[in-house]
């Protein structure tokens, strides 16, 4: 007979995943709960519209889309932010902010086949809208205190900053594709290309040196490298600015967790401040990711600032081992089938309990 | 931490054993193989397999590895979630356009068709081009397609140019210059990026080595 198939990139999560899914959501949940964190509910499908709309270099193959009755493009989330600032500035649009929402829910990505990849997966995070950077340390903390809460050990959150690359593009006056382009090869470190792509740009020795060296602004001494390198005051400054914040999260007890990666310029037409995120032991890509997106609001209706990030729970799931407990059986024979029901109402308050018929026995016994 | 190295098999393997070796890695392993797959370094926390070009980035993408080396006409075919971060400068060749002779393909008007292993790469290069091609995907011997009329020019790897010159084919383009590079795992390079680096920076005296010596 043929088996029924399921997609590409769907998984079924068996009982004992997703006992240690759930748990890890809770874990996760009770932190951003803690940062007074509100949970809400956005639909699974939104209008691609709203998508393309909002998203200059939306990749619309990476989306999953279908067709309603009266022939609007309708599309699966592919993230939670989207939904949330569509939410805030259409429902909450009379009602001021901040707003500090969080989520746990499922996101979509058409991925590539055969790749091992999940087309699914479950994102937990919080969007945090209408605070400017100030707010900056207080997600920052937020994050670090979920990597702390996952069962895993030496797990560290990078930071980055788009800023800082945009910035330097602006003070070497390098053009808009130029800029595209290099920062693509600066976040994959492709060194060669890097120095190949710089000798095509009209730009003084000071700034080349900087884009040389900023795939490898990482490491300890990221800021003083970056320090040493910036070739305007406004770079600088904002290098600066991070030394601060550095030392804001050492003096907030966060010392070793976490670590800087300026050379980390994705999505620059998205992010607009500062961009993270966490890495854990053993998963070959980051599991926790965000950053500040102040322009996002503005294109849904809004203008507010806003920063956010999530945990992709399901890729934890090969990180964390946890132990599932033993549940306890009562195990009766079918003729004391109410006795059974009765003693198992009883035992069920101190914990999960399942029922096992044996007619072999004569009274209910618990294993 | 020990690092995992995934090196691609064939062509690039016995460069990159030999760079690896004057770096002061112990990789006699490696060279005198059997039908193993899997060899730790005598000298270093270092452990080597041995795969094929598309399959390495799957392992480091996956984060099975470490650390890649592989050649860049493979990664510019597919997969980009990686750090590149050395150009090892061996195993150099090219990609480039070719045809019949006095038949540039660039050249003709109306419906072109393009032969090639690589159709992400000819894609993208005709895109930029702004030339609207059909490309047809061949496995081996891409120079018989234009001498056979499958197609009127393709789009591989050169090295030497031999095989093109005695099929009666031309270069009319280099679309890249292609060489063996050294890639790695982002979450690898963020939790390991002191052994990472060090073996970056290993390799990259050598290159320099070998760079001033050609001088």
């Amino acid at each position: 007979m043929k088996q029924i198939q399921i997609p590409f990139g769907m998984r079924d999560l068996f009982p004992q995943e997703c006992a240690v899914k759930s748990r890890l959501e809770e874990r996760i949940s009770r932190v951003y709960e803690s940062y007074g964190y509100q949970k809400i509910e956005t639909p699974l499908i939104e209008f691609y519209s709203t998508y393309q709309n909002t998203f200059t270099s939306l990749k619309e193959e990476t989306m999953y889309k279908f067709v309603d009755e009266s022939g609007q493009i309708l599309a699966l989330r592919t993230d939670m932010t989207l939904p949330i600032a569509r939410l805030c500035a259409t429902k909450y649009g009379n009602v001021e902010g901040p707003f500090r929402f969080s989520y746990c829910a499922n996101v979509y990505k058409v991925r590539q086949n055969f790749a091992g990849k999940r087309n699914e997966v479950t994102d937990c995070g919080i969007e945090l809208i209408g605070l400017d950077d100030g707010s900056d340390l207080e997600v920052l903390s937020c994050a670090l205190d979920v990597m702390a809460a996952l069962p895993v050990a030496n797990s560290t959150l990078e930071i980055g900053n788009s800023n800082f690359f945009k910035m330097a593009v602006r003070e070497a006056g390098i053009g808009k594709e130029d800029a595209r382009q290099l920062a693509d090869l600066i976040d994959a470190k492709a060194m060669t290309d890097v120095r190949e792509k710089l000798q095509t740009l009209p730009i003084d020795e000071k700034a080349r040196a900087f884009f040389e060296h900023l795939p490898l602004f990482n490491g300890e001494d990221a800021l003083q490298e970056a320090l040493k390198y910036s070739f305007a005051p406004s770079l600088k400054q904002e290098a600066e600015r991070f030394v601060k914040l550095a030392e804001d999260l050492n003096t907030l007890g966060y010392q070793d967790r976490f670590a800087f990666d300026l050379g980390k310029v994705p999505h620059l037409d998205y992010y607009t401040g500062i961009i993270f995120e966490g890495f854990v032991p053993g998963i070959g890509t980051a599991v926790l990711s965000g950053g500040r997106y102040d322009d996002l609001l503005k294109k849904v209706g809004r203008d507010m600032p806003a920063i956010g990030f999530g945990v992709k729970v399901d890729y934890l799931l090969d990180a964390v081992k946890e132990e599932t407990e033993t549940k306890r059986q009562l195990a009766y024979p079918q003729k004391c089938l109410i006795e059974a029901l009765q003693y198992a109402r009883v035992l069920r308050k101190e914990g999960p309990l399942e029922l096992v018929r044996d007619d072999t026995i004569d009274k209910p016994e618990v294993r | 931490m020990s690092l995992s190295v995934a090196l691609t098999k064939g062509r690039l393997e016995k460069a990159a054993a030999e760079m690896l070796e004057e770096a002061g890695y112990g990789v006699e392993k490696l060279k005198n193989k059997g039908r193993a797959l899997v060899f730790a370094d005598t000298e270093k926390d270092v452990r080597y397999f041995l795969v094929k070009a598309n399959d390495c980035i799957t392992y480091i993408e996956h984060g099975v590895a470490d650390i890649g080396i592989v050649g860049k006409d493979t990664l510019m075919e597919g997969g980009s979630d990686y750090y590149e971060m050395l150009d090892l400068e061996i195993g150099q060749c090219r990609f480039i356009v070719g045809g019949l002779k006095g038949c540039d393909p660039l050249q003709k008007n109306g419906h072109i068709r393009i032969g090639t292993k690589y159709p992400e790469v000819a894609r993208r290069y005709f895109a930029s081009r702004g030339m609207d091609v059909e490309i047809i995907r061949i496995e081996g011997s891409v120079e018989l397609g234009p001498v056979l009329g499958l197609c009127d020019g393709i789009v591989d790897i050169m090295e030497t140019g031999t095989t093109l010159k005695e099929n009666g084919l031309e270069v009319y383009d280099t679309v890249a210059r292609i060489s063996a590079r050294v890639i790695v795992n982002k979450a690898s390079f963020k939790l390991k990026r002191k052994e990472v680096m060090t073996f970056i920076s290993d390799l990259e005296r050598i290159v320099k080595k070998h760079a001033e010596g050609n001088q």
